[in-house]
């Protein structure tokens, strides 16, 4: 379960400071499929950072699993970031230098697996989301949907119970869009949490509840 | 471990060519430094073993050394030599005589110097190094035969003189019997505007018994400072004075020399270090920007969860193998370069100087490159580690 408690943060630009999120309380059950909507500026990204251990909050707190990630140090974080959290951006961040296997493999390098049962699993996961036969291909030579779909593969190579994914389908067309919709939408029947942040409403109809954002404050 | 090296040898072969600028700059600061040292070891080595070759030898000179001249007090006398021949340790003695004289060739007069004695010794200490372009050397009875010098051959009349050719030296006529090469730079002043002849000969024609130059090689070298004392007493005894006679050995000529070579080895230091430091701006350069660039791709490690530690890791390790390539390179460029420096180098100044590339001065260029390297890996990777995953996906 993730929970939110106060959660404010306040980004300094100069001499004026940005109120990004104001007193944010929410509950994520687990296996829950949540999207959060909202108007750019209204402080979603901010939000999955925090949930998502990119960053810190200003004030406030954030549990996963009954763990305070605030008190956390910054192996800590990315720990929890390696082995309970896959996350998928809108601009994929796949490496280029790196081929879709190597791609996919990289957050269980880090996690100290073996070589060859990572090429195994990385292999299995990239079939699992369609790339079976696109493994020794270079993120470039993809299309915006391939490539997401490698990213969707990534995230899911250490097993994590939560999928992050930040306007997923912003960068992608409409029928690509779908066919990620849809891999979410499996990897939340295997039961896991999935936290979407969009502004298409017809991505957010199909997320099992709907969070409206405004000016840093989750709207009931 | 394996697969840490694939990941930095991915991200140093797509960056194909900023990484060969980097291993570049690398390769020239270290190759400088290694050329440098080398040629220098090699000319100090051309330049004492053509000495020490020579260490056997004490030169005995009628005169005393002042500061950086020579005073002349007159000659040395057949007793003196006889004398010489009386002290332990003494291989052989070799008396020369010289001086001024004036010579004509084909109605032309011109003023140069004889030089006779031994003709063996003579022979060893001169045609040998130099060697003779034509003809061949002096014997005991080539009594009105002589050698000429490449200078007085060539420069000094209108026309050139060859073997065979007729010269009258203060009066006396001679036959030219060989030539000398050109002599270098050791040799230049010696041979190439001399006369040689024998020693009976040159004694007539100038008119004297004075010696100016007696040549003693000792059996033992370490004995060589002590029997030169002992010459320099023997002689001084015969004329009356407390320093008629001026013994070296060799061994102080060296240490005369190797003073010059420490400053020379310093200079040749200095320059390296200056490039060294510019090397070391260019690394330190290069591998910041290598880290800046590569912000994004830091915060989305971090943000599937590499922690500092790996990324730091990674970027050592890509600097370090860098590094080692750059370092590598510079130590064979360094080499060739060396190798080449002394080839002109002899050329130019006729000197055999042959580079020595010693082991350890390239293991100590590879040192360098990989402190260097690392060192100047270390700040930008550390700094990019340190960075919050957000910040830095969100760079670029």
């Amino acid at each position: 379960m993730i929970r939110t408690e106060n959660l404010t943060k306040v980004y300094r630009m100069g001499e004026v400071e940005v109120q990004a999120l104001r007193d944010v309380n929410l509950e994520i059950q687990d296996s829950e499929f949540i999207a959060i909507i909202g108007p750019s500026g209204s402080g979603k990204s901010t939000l999955l950072n925090l949930i998502g251990c990119l960053d810190k909050p200003t004030s406030g707190a954030v549990f996963i699993d009954g763990i305070d990630t605030g008190k956390l140090s910054e192996n800590g974080l990315a720990e929890i970031r390696r082995e309970k959290i896959g996350f998928i951006f809108q601009q994929f961040n796949l490496i280029h230098t790196l081929n879709a296997l190597e791609n996919v493999a990289l957050p269980m390098f880090f996690a100290g697996m073996r070589h060859e049962t990572r090429m195994e699993r990385a292999e299995e996961l990239l079939a699992k989301v369609g790339l079976g036969d696109r493994i020794h291909h270079k993120p470039s030579e993809l299309s915006g949907g391939e490539q997401q779909r490698m990213a969707i593969a990534r995230a899911l190579s250490n097993d994590p119970e939560i999928i992050i994914g930040d306007e997923p389908t912003g960068n992608i067309d409409t029928e690509a869009g779908k066919v990620i919709m849809d891999i979410l939408e499996g990897l939340n029947r295997e039961g896991r949490t999935i936290i979407v942040v969009t502004h298409d409403a017809e991505i957010a109809a199909r997320a099992g509840r709907t969070k409206r954002m405004r000016d840093g404050k989750v709207l009931d | 471990m394996r697969d840490k090296f694939l990941l930095a040898f991915r991200s140093i072969r797509a960056r194909r060519t900023r990484s060969i600028l980097t291993v570049l700059g690398i390769a020239v600061g270290i190759a400088a430094i290694v050329s440098l040292m080398s040629v220098g070891y090699g000319m100090e080595e051309a330049i004492t073993g053509e000495l020490t070759g020579m260490a056997d030898i004490i030169s005995v000179m009628p005169g005393k050394i002042m500061g950086a001249t020579y005073v002349e007090m007159g000659g040395f006398t057949d007793r003196d030599v006889k004398d010489l021949q009386r002290i332990g340790g003494i291989k052989d003695i070799s008396a020369m005589t010289y001086d001024a004289v004036e010579v004509e060739y084909r109605n032309e007069r011109k003023p140069t110097f004889v030089l006779g004695g031994d003709t063996k010794e003579l022979e060893s200490f001169y045609v040998e190094p130099v060697g003779l372009k034509e003809g061949r050397w002096l014997r005991e009875n080539d009594y009105k035969g002589c050698v000429i010098g490449d200078r007085v051959a060539n420069d000094f009349f209108d026309e050139v003189i060859h073997v065979n050719d007729k010269l009258v030296i203060n009066g006396e006529k001679f036959i030219v019997i060989g030539a000398f090469e050109k002599g270098d730079m050791l040799y230049a002043n010696d041979v190439d505007r001399n006369i040689f002849l024998t020693l009976r000969a040159a004694k007539e024609v100038l008119q004297t018994e004075e010696i100016k130059h007696i040549i003693v090689r000792v059996y033992d070298i370490d004995e060589a400072e002590e029997i030169a004392e002992e010459i320099e007493e023997t002689i001084n005894d015969n004329h009356g004075l407390d320093d008629f006679a001026t013994a070296m050995t060799m061994g102080s000529m060296l240490e005369q020399i190797g003073d010059i070579f420490n400053i020379i080895r310093g200079v040749l230091v200095g320059i390296a270090a200056i490039a060294l430091i510019v090397a070391s701006i260019g690394i330190m350069n290069t591998m910041l920007m290598s880290v800046m660039e590569r912000t994004h791709e830091i915060g989305v490690m971090k943000a599937i969860g590499a922690k500092s530690r790996d990324v730091l890791s990674l970027f050592l390790l890509e600097s370090s193998m860098v590094s080692l390539v750059g370092g590598v390179a510079g130590c064979l460029l360094g080499w060739g370069v060396a190798k080449g420096l002394s080839f002109i180098g002899s050329t130019a100044s006729g000197l055999e100087i042959a580079a020595i590339v010693k082991p350890g001065v390239l293991l100590g260029g590879i040192a360098v490159a990989l402190i260097v390297g690392v060192l100047s890996g270390f700040y930008p990777a550390r700094k990019a580690s340190k960075m919050s995953p957000v910040e830095a996906v969100r760079y670029g």
